[in-house]
């Protein structure tokens, strides 16, 4: 049986954030994720590092929060942040009364907005409507899910952490109202097992509540799902955010090569109810057209949702209506000692959380480090010579790339790659620009199972044609690698195309539609992986 | 989608694109149209770096013409090409290939230098980066300019503007001689207009799209004054009336193109179309010849079809074959260059030997710079279809 | 006024096979496209019929045509009409040297490049499968960085497909020499093979790792041209015989099938307008009198007596969809289609059933002529062919260059 001191539960933003900040405290700790890492909201949400300004209206505290973490997570997080600034932008539908409301509860916060005109706000953004009334300048950022995920784990093992994904927590062992133990199962083979240990920190997101229930008590989290649009392209370079009171399909966030808008809030019964619908697709669509007038003519790439993990002490408090702020619950108060839950916040916020409930274990634990999170840089930088020699073996457009997912040490194991055989940098992922030497490092990894653990980890499939190349040039290169996991290639084709479906499905129109006819064409038409064979015909 | 909306969005990296550039098949080193064009404008709007391949790239269009999906290939690979030159040097050999207009005007007025073709030595070309192999343009002793002026016209009622461009002028005036024959023939006459300038398509394919767009500025207010006036402007050089009528709408922001674009002619579709009013003075002479026939890439990509070989149909006797060979290779100035010399010859390798095998010995197509090519590259005579549409109304008086 | 007998709008495989029959029966036709089709995207391999509902395989292409609903394509053309199609595509191919294998009467299981079979009924000869189905012993042939094959993929899952589990499989590589500059495709190696040079020095390289008298696998490589020089004179070299694959985009085996028909096209008098984007049509009386195409600089308008609509699907641009409606774009016909997009598309992308959304398209009657939603013809002159009629999913059911070619030849044979 393992044992550890403190399990996490959770591979999201929180979690990681948590593991990490035990482990550079001295204290031992292994997380648990059901699935991937980054599987659950921090990949499936909108990518926003707050400055604050969405929030500082109604909620003043929030948004200092957010400033304040905004100011660290650029500095640590430096390689999952792009310093993009955003615009708080009024449109001609938008209520004037409330732009100088929301000028001064900035200033309160601490919240800089510096006015521009729209004139220059248009020569900046050009995509933007010309019917938009005033802007303003905010330091907002946009902040990669998966990058920052992968980041605090690579932090944390290097001070003893221990990560085990596909591994879902079925059960709370107890003895004496004190946690002893916890009961998984491997979500991939059903086995079950146990690992003992003192402590259980339950940063499961929306899924909080089921967690604490294994344990017999109540947390009232209620999913909320909000709906985005990824967008094929950078239709603006600079986050834009609606100014009027926070609400549906008001900001829009430009990542790497793409933009994506949302989102929506409606309450939802299970926390993985992720599957989102045309209807909600085209309402922001349509509301979206008053930041950006030519929205339609912009094509889609996939629709995704997640689920915000909305705590409240009062189950009545629902959506918009239910605080974003987070709670640390220490159980011990419904008798059960070593158990903590960390629900609702942000993913801006999740380094605070991770610190606050870090503080509360420790205390317990009787371990006095301090906490280290916001000074030291999640990866070392990448070494000028180091990005020079990438440069060398990198396409265009690709050496920055993969140095800021891979960092450092992956960087090097890359190149290698590449050093030994030089077509390994031909591209697998030509819409992302992602080498094949990347691809069969990721695959390689530890933590990968099927293709889509791949893509979480390099952008693979997530450009333009949505899988329609890459899927077959990624199981070709599994299977040739000899990875175990590659033994039934159908079902390596399947799982990946199906999870880049799920996305297509509600925005199948347009150009959409057309990739659509391409990618079935390939797959179903012509190479035919779903198709029966009649044996007696052959 | 807005019509000219130059970005990257309606790909679907189907490859087709891939399958049919000149340059993809003839070199390597090019990584393609979807890959420099479309697939990586979603890095370029993104990040700040650069494709060494981007400048194989020659703007031919053909990756645009048999695309499904109606990206702008060719345009954002020659947007992406102006943005890399914006804040660096550019080399002489590029300067002297993308101003041809200046260095004529220079020749002309400075004697000795009358013909940097011949005058300046091949050595001296190549080292700054031009073939010696290259077919160069020479000069013509008189632009068309000052034949035209000397030409007396009869005066008609019904008046055409023609806008000769840069090789008619300077290397080529017989064949807008030959245009002038044609239209008096018809019964129009031809107004020149001094104030015209270079298209700008060396100055785009090179990189220089500013000073492209000055040019282009010029002509659209020239253009835009006798079509509004109601004259059609009409040109024999498919590349300046790509450009005029296409290009400029994609490249750049000026008011006007769209409207004059209407009645901006190819000459050889002019005359098909007054053949379709009945207006076509068909008083065709017998010409009992053979030759062979080049589309240039700048044509087909107009969807005008091949309105030469459908004129030259009209003229009894003639026989004239399609060669349907693909690129010549030329694309203006690309062959033109050291660097891209054996691309320009490799691409044109199907056509040379489609018209050595055909027999012929003259070959006829509209582009100037396409004839050229073919003359080196095949070793035959070349002729521009109205030459061949003035000696058959000659034909018929004689 | 040029007048032609019949504009063809689209040159896809469907108008191009439209074309050839059109000039088959002395008609002066126009050919209007767009972009160069789907062929070289989706290849040179003619499905005709693979499967039906259910995803159960049809015995036959033609014991599959017999099966299909009431809405479906081939029910309108009539078995007659298929056969006729397809003989006079053979025979075109035959004549242009460039011949297929194949009939309706028997399916024709062809390896693909995932290491599955697909159903189809027609392929050019460097697909034929007639001595890999006796090899005791396959070899499969790669080549070294080129990214679009997997050999050793192919050879483990035919290992799990019980007729052919029998049997050896070894994978070897070859080196084209190709991995300075660009990503390596399968137009790569094929335009390799195509040069004198190439194709010796790949005949060293395979003579290493070949013995004499193998059945050897390999992608579609054998040349870019429409004939069969590449294959023979490897084979003759070699003494192997080889069978190329269904494989991924860039399809060396449409660009081949295309090559050849444009080229029959042209040599028959066919008017080929290229970059012609067809946007209205002037209808009098029920009777379309031109369309016109939208080009940046003008309208141009192109009459004809007939015209036949064979501008693709939702790819090829004959169809667009929206949220909750599909419209066709040049005669604005009628699209049956659900309003709530909800049902437009199963949840899973692979299964037992066709997706809704690939079987949307234009109703029409036995002549191609479209319908409108109580089955009255609507344009008496204009016939319809190709992707944008409705009742098929091609990929399901394996039938996308069949129906292209039947309702091409029935358009043209009805006008
Ligand atoms: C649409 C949307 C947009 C958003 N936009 C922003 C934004 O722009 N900026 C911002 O700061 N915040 C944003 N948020 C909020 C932010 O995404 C979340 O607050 C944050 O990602 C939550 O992280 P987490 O780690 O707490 O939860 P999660 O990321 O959901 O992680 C919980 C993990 O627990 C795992 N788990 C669950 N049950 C088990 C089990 N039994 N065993 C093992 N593992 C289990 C899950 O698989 C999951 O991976 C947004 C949220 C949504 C829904
Ligand atoms: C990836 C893929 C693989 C496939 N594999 C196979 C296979 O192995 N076997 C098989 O049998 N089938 C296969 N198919 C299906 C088959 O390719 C198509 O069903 C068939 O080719 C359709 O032909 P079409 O002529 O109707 O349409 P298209 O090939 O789409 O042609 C339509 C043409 O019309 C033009 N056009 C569109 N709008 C206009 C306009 N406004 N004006 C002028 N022109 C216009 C387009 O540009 C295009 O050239 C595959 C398809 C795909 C996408
Ligand atoms: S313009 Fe010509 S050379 Fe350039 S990418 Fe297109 S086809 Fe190739
Ligand atoms: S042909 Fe058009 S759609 Fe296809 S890859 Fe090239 S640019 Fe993209």
């Amino acid at each position: 049986m393992q044992k550890t001191t403190v399990v996490v539960i959770g591979g999201g933003a929180t979690g990681v954030g948590i593991l990490r900040d035990l482990c550079m405290r001295g204290v031992d700790a292994i997380l648990l994720e059901q699935q991937d890492l980054a599987y659950g909201t921090s990949s499936r949400y909108h990518g926003l590092l707050h400055s604050g300004g969405r929030y500082a209206v109604k909620d003043a505290e929030a948004g200092k929060e957010c400033i304040e973490e905004n100011t660290i997570l650029r500095k640590i997080g430096r390689h999952c942040v792009e310093q993009t600034e955003g615009f708080f932008a009024r449109t001609h539908l938008d209520d004037e009364a409330f732009e100088g409301k929301w000028v001064e509860a900035c200033a309160k916060v601490g919240i800089p907005t510096i006015p521009i005109s729209v004139e220059e706000a248009l020569r900046l953004e050009p995509n933007l409507s010309p019917k938009i009334k005033s802007v303003y300048r905010v330091p907002d950022a946009a902040i990669d899910g998966f990058r920052m995920v992968w980041q605090n784990v690579a932090s944390a093992r290097k001070y003893g952490g221990r990560v085990l994904t596909y591994t879902t927590v079925i059960g709370i062992e107890q003895s004496n109202n004190q946690v002893v133990g916890i009961k998984v199962r491997n979500t991939l083979t059903g086995e079950v097992s146990d690992i003992a240990c003192d402590f259980i920190v339950s940063a499961a997101g929306s899924w909080a509540g089921e967690i604490a229930a294994l344990a017999g008590i109540n947390v009232n989290v209620q999913p909320d799902r909000g709906t985005l649009i990824a967008f094929n392209h950078r239709i603006t370079s600079r986050i834009v955010n609606r100014l009027r009171p926070a609400s549906d399909g008001d900001i829009f966030v430009p990542h790497g090569s793409i933009t994506i808008l949302g989102t929506t809030s409606a309450s939802v019964n299970k926390p993985d109810d992720t599957v989102p619908n045309a209807k909600e697709v085209v309402e922001l669509l349509n509301i979206g057209e008053a930041l950006f007038e030519d929205i339609r003519s912009y094509r889609m790439l996939r629709a995704f949702a997640g689920t915000r993990p909305l705590y409240s002490a009062d189950p009545n408090a629902t959506g918009r209506g239910a605080s974003r702020g987070f709670v640390t619950l220490d159980h011990a108060h419904d008798g059960l000692k070593g158990f903590v839950s960390v629900v609702g916040g942000k993913f801006t916020t999740y380094r605070l959380m991770a610190e606050k409930v870090t503080d509360l274990v420790c205390g317990y634990l009787n371990v006095k480090t301090p906490c280290r999170t916001a000074v030291e840089n999640l990866v070392e930088d990448t070494s000028p010579a180091l990005m020079a020699k990438a440069r060398l073996y990198f396409p265009a457009y690709g050496a920055e790339l993969a140095a800021s997912r891979l960092g450092s040490e992956g960087l090097e194991k890359v190149i290698a790659r590449i050093q030994e055989k030089p077509e390994k940098r031909q591209l697998l992922c030509e819409c992302e620009n992602v080498t094949m030497a990347e691809v069969e490092e990721a695959a390689a990894d530890s933590t990968s199972y099927m293709i889509s653990d791949v893509r979480r980890k390099t952008r693979m499939g997530m450009g333009t044609c949505q899988g329609a190349f890459c899927t077959f040039r990624s199981v070709g290169a599994v299977d040739a690698n000899g990875l175990s996991w590659g033994k039934d290639t159908n079902v390596l084709f399947k799982e990946f195309l199906q999870g880049r479906w799920k996305g297509i499905r509600p925005i199948l129109w347009g150009n959409v539609m057309r990739e659509m006819e391409l990618t079935r064409g390939i797959y179903e038409g012509t190479l035919n992986i779903n198709g029966a064979i009649d044996n007696e015909g052959i | 989608m807005k019509k000219h909306h130059n970005n990257p969005d309606s790909c679907t990296a189907c490859t087709v694109c891939i399958a049919n550039c000149p340059v993809t098949a003839a070199t390597r080193k090019f990584r393609g149209p979807k890959m420099v064009g479309p697939t990586l404008e979603r890095m370029r709007l993104s990040q700040d770096d650069i494709e060494p391949s981007l400048e194989y790239c020659s703007n031919c269009k053909n990756c645009d013409m048999s695309c499904p999906s109606g990206v702008p290939i060719s345009t954002l690979n020659m947007l992406a090409r102006a943005k890399y030159f914006k804040n660096r040097k550019r080399s002489l050999r590029d300067w002297i290939l993308s101003h041809g207009e200046k260095m004529a005007k220079l020749s002309a007025a400075t004697p000795g230098m009358a013909n940097f073709g011949m005058k300046m030595s091949r050595g001296i070309l190549k080292k700054i980066g031009i073939s010696d192999k290259a077919p160069l343009p020479a000069y013509a002793s008189k632009s068309f300019i000052k034949l035209f002026k000397n030409l007396k016209q009869t005066s008609y009622p019904d008046k055409v503007v023609f806008y000769p461009g840069c090789f008619i002028n300077y290397n080529d005036p017989q064949v807008g001689m030959d245009f002038v024959a044609v239209m008096q023939a018809n019964k129009l006459e031809v107004i020149v207009e001094e104030g015209f300038v270079c298209c700008g398509s060396p100055l785009v394919v090179n990189g220089f799209l500013d000073e492209a767009e000055e040019n282009a500025k010029q002509n659209v207010q020239i253009l835009k004054k006798w079509t509004d006036k109601g004259y059609p402007v009409i040109t024999c050089c498919t590349s300046c009336g790509l450009m005029l009528k296409q290009e400029y709408q994609e490249l750049f922001h000026i008011e006007g193109v769209a409207e004059y674009a209407k009645q901006l002619y190819d000459a050889d579709e002019f005359l098909l179309d007054l053949h379709d009013q009945g207006r076509l003075n068909t008083n065709f002479g017998t010409l009992n010849e053979k030759y062979m026939y080049h589309a240039p890439c700048h044509l087909r990509a107009q969807g005008m079809g091949l309105p030469g070989v459908e004129l030259l149909a009209l003229i009894p006797g003639l026989d004239v074959q399609d060669a349907d060979a693909g690129c010549c290779g030329i694309s203006g100035n690309y062959g033109f260059k050291d660097d891209k010399y054996d691309i320009s010859m490799e691409i044109g390798s199907g056509l040379f030997k489609a018209i050595k095998d055909s027999g012929r010995d003259t070959v006829v197509s509209e582009c100037g710079t396409c004839r050229l090519q073919i003359g080196h590259g095949a070793n035959v005579k070349t002729l521009h279809p109205l030459t061949l549409v003035r000696k058959s109304y000659e034909a018929y008086h004689k | 006024m040029r007048e032609y007998d019949i504009v063809v709008i689209g040159g896809g495989l469907a108008g191009l096979m439209a074309a050839a029959a059109a000039t088959k029966r002395g008609k002066k036709v126009t050919l209007l496209s767009l972009g160069s089709g789907t062929l070289t995207i989706g290849g040179g391999i003619v499905d005709v019929m693979g499967y039906l509902e259910g995803g159960i395989p049809a015995a036959t292409p033609s014991a599959g045509l017999l099966q299909v609903g009431d809405g479906h394509p081939y029910k309108k053309i009539g078995r007659p009409a298929i056969e006729e199609s397809i003989r006079f595509f053979k025979e075109i191919c035959e004549q242009e040297g460039y011949s297929y294998i194949g009939n309706l009467d028997k399916t024709q299981w062809i390896p693909t490049a995932a290491g599955t079979l697909k159903p189809t009924c027609l392929v050019p000869k460097t697909m034929d499968t007639t001595e890999l189905k006796k090899a005791d012993k396959v070899t499969v042939l790669g080549f070294d960085a080129l990214k679009d094959f997997y050999p050793s993929l192919i050879a483990k899952n035919f290992k799990k497909i019980p007729a052919f589990a029998q049997k050896e499989y070894e994978v070897v590589m070859v080196d084209p020499k190709l991995s300075e500059g660009r990503d390596v495709t399968a137009l790569d190696v094929a335009r390799w093979l195509d040069t004198e040079e190439g194709l010796a020095s790949c005949i060293e390289k395979m003579r290493n790792v070949i013995d004499s008298g193998s059945v050897v696998i390999i992608p579609p490589v054998l040349g870019t041209r429409p004939d069969y020089a590449v294959k023979e004179k490897l084979e003759k070299a070699l003494g192997c015989h080889f069978v190329e694959t269904a494989s991924v985009p860039p399809s060396i085996t449409g660009l081949r099938l295309r090559t050849m028909l444009v080229r029959y096209l042209k040599k028959n008098g066919v008017r080929i307008v290229e970059q012609a984007i067809v946007a209205k049509s002037i209808v009098e009386d029920g009777k379309c009198v031109a369309v016109i195409t939208e080009g940046v600089d003008r309208e141009r308008t192109y009459h004809a007596k007939s015209f036949i609509l064979a501008n693709g699907g939702f790819y090829g641009g004959g169809l667009l969809a929206e949220p909750g409606k599909v419209i066709e774009p040049i005669f604005n016909l009628p699209v049956e289609a659900p309003t709530d997009h909800e049902l437009w598309a199963n949840y899973s992308l692979f299964s037992s059933e066709a997706q809704p959304f690939a079987k949307l398209g234009l109703d029409v009657d036995e002549k191609m002529r479209p319908l409108d939603a109580d089955g009255k013809v609507l344009l008496n002159n204009v016939f319809v062919a190709g992707r944008n009629l409705r009742g098929y999913d091609f990929s399901f059911e394996k039938s996308g260059n069949g129906v292209a070619i039947a309702s091409g030849y029935q358009a043209a044979m009805s006008v």
